[in-house]
């Protein structure tokens, strides 16, 4: 009993780890259909980030270290967010309809991110110190639940409601969906498609960010954090369905809960290969993903 | 109200329209007719914003709108309804219908005559837009184009794929909202349904106008012959 109750919770957390940093690409892939190389480096931008304002405040506001967390989470945001504005008006909107261009490209800056990285930080990997409300965790029954992996779950909840309540409740999330199905006539209904592209891919740089922020609370941090999650993060997304929300949300549960359910018959590698092959054999039989967006056009 | 200055527009290298004059007049109902592939469509896309237009000048209340972006057009007070309707077909008609409010910043009401004119938009408010026939989204694409109060309405072939009742439930409706004081231009090849609604006749072959007048003045005879030749 306890081993199953274990095991849900560890596929739970991992589940969520994977659709922390699948939110963003859900949006820049998902909606956007701009394949994003860089994705990765945005969440190693926003674990770094963690890393600085932790260090800034041992050094300056040590009496109230433990806010610092909250305070690294607006800045990770802040931070990706603006790169990925900076990205999005200089290399990608100059990219857009010409994929395999943006793929080459972004790939090429996520090679300079990670080297940046390299040069500041150094390769050796840096770690930062959880918060004291966040060290430890519940003992229930025989198992005990970190309160840091429970934290990342507050998280989760938090960005997706974020990203409903700015698609479907906003008006700027209304103009998002407009463009993204339609962009010439979007702008016939006075949308500046320019602006929403920029800020739209902001805010899915900025998740990628918030993500590298809970993910450093797990390990340690180094140039090459944001590729270990990436690939999980592509094939939720894929799975679940290009362009849809819950589709994300699903695609990562199932990724999550299977790895975890593998691991515990085999190694993590020989689970991650039959994770894999279960997408791939999925793809196959229903390429566009579990949730498929349904109209009349016969173009789809 | 508006006026094309020797305009001219490309599709990539090959010019469409060359150096085409055309002017609608406030109040009325204009229509542009003529067969498929003369350039009528593209004529509308070139006072959009949609099409190239490196040549001649676009007046819109006398002020200069070629260089100006879609969206800053349309802020002017140009509602447009393009060929093929193009409601978001993952929204629902009342979601349509609001972001026809985008132009004065995606705030206000939808004016209440739009539901009395169509009510079958009220009646589907909840519906996905793409689940409606193409009569029903024809009606929603007017109403959305009308939502921010525009100075002039602009329909794109607005019988196209409709079956004949429908489009005499739509003539009525582009007659009201004309006598309501907006101006209206469409492009259509129905001749009868031009006929029926429009003041001022424009025909256009190749790209230029080959016939203009009141509608009231041209003969029929005349205009069918252009159109079938």
């Amino acid at each position: 009993m306890d081993q199953v109750l274990s095991m849900l919770f560890n596929g739970l957390s991992s589940s969520s780890i994977i659709l922390l940093t699948s939110l963003g690409l859900a949006i820049t892939f998902g909606l956007m259909r701009v394949i994003n190389m860089a994705h990765g480096e945005f969440l190693m931008i926003g674990a770094y980030t963690t890393y600085c304002v932790q260090n800034f405040f041992k050094a300056y506001l040590p009496n109230v270290f433990d806010l610092y967390y909250f305070a690294a989470i607006a800045a990770a945001f802040a931070i990706t967010f603006a790169f990925g504005c900076v990205l999005e008006k200089l290399v990608i909107s100059r990219l857009y309809g010409r994929e395999i261009d943006s793929l080459l490209a972004t790939w090429g800056i996520s090679l300079i991110l990670q080297q940046a990285a390299r040069s500041i930080f150094g390769s050796q990997g840096v770690f930062v110190t959880s918060p004291s409300f966040l060290s430890g965790g519940i003992t229930l029954g025989g198992n005990t639940y970190s309160f840091n992996r429970l934290f990342i779950l507050l998280v989760v909840a938090f960005c997706l409601l974020l990203v409903w309540f700015i698609q479907y409740q906003s008006n700027f999330g209304r103009q998002m969906r407009a463009v993204m199905q339609n962009r010439p006539m979007a702008q016939c209904m006075g949308i500046n498609s320019r602006r929403v592209d920029c800020i739209t891919f902001g805010i899915g740089s900025g998740l990628a960010g918030i993500a590298g922020c809970s993910v450093a609370l797990l390990g340690s941090i180094d140039s090459t954090i944001g590729q270990s999650y990436i690939v999980n993060s592509f094939m939720a997304v894929v799975l679940g369905g290009v362009g849809k929300l819950l589709g994300t949300v699903f695609g990562s549960g199932i990724i999550g809960f299977f790895s975890i359910l593998f691991e515990n018959f085999t190694s993590s590698s020989i689970a991650k290969a039959i994770v894999l092959l279960i997408v791939i054999i999925f793809l196959q039989k229903k390429p566009q993903g579990l949730f498929v967006v349904r109209s009349r056009s016969l173009d789809e | 109200m508006l006026k094309l200055e020797k305009m001219s527009s490309f599709y990539g290298e090959s010019r469409v329209i060359d150096k085409l004059d055309f002017e609608v007049e406030p109040g009325r109902v204009v229509c542009l007719i003529g067969r498929n592939g003369v350039g009528k469509s593209t004529t509308l896309k070139s006072i959009m914003g949609l099409v190239k237009v490196p040549e001649g000048r676009i007046l819109f209340d006398g002020r200069d709108i070629s260089k100006l972006p879609t969206y800053e057009r349309v802020k002017l007070g140009i509602g447009y309804v393009p060929q093929g309707r193009d409601i978001f077909p993952q929204m629902t008609v009342q979601e349509n219908l609001e972001l026809g409010l985008q132009p004065i910043g995606g705030k206000g009401e939808i004016p209440q005559y739009l539901y009395e004119l169509f009510p079958i938009l009220p009646k589907f408010a909840k519906r996905k837009g793409g689940d409606l026939s193409g009569g029903q989204q024809q009606q929603l694409a007017i109403a959305r184009a009308l939502a921010a109060n525009p100075k002039i309405l602009i329909l794109d072939e607005p019988t196209e794929g409709i079956q004949p009742s429908i489009i005499q439930d739509i003539g009525a409706a582009i007659r009201k909202i004309n006598e309501m004081g907006i101006t209206v231009l469409i492009v259509e090849q129905y001749l009868e349904f031009v006929l029926g609604i429009s003041d001022d006749i424009y025909v256009m072959e190749h790209g230029e106008i080959v016939l203009k007048g009141k509608t009231s003045e041209l003969s029929a005879e005349e205009v069918q012959k252009i159109m079938t030749d």
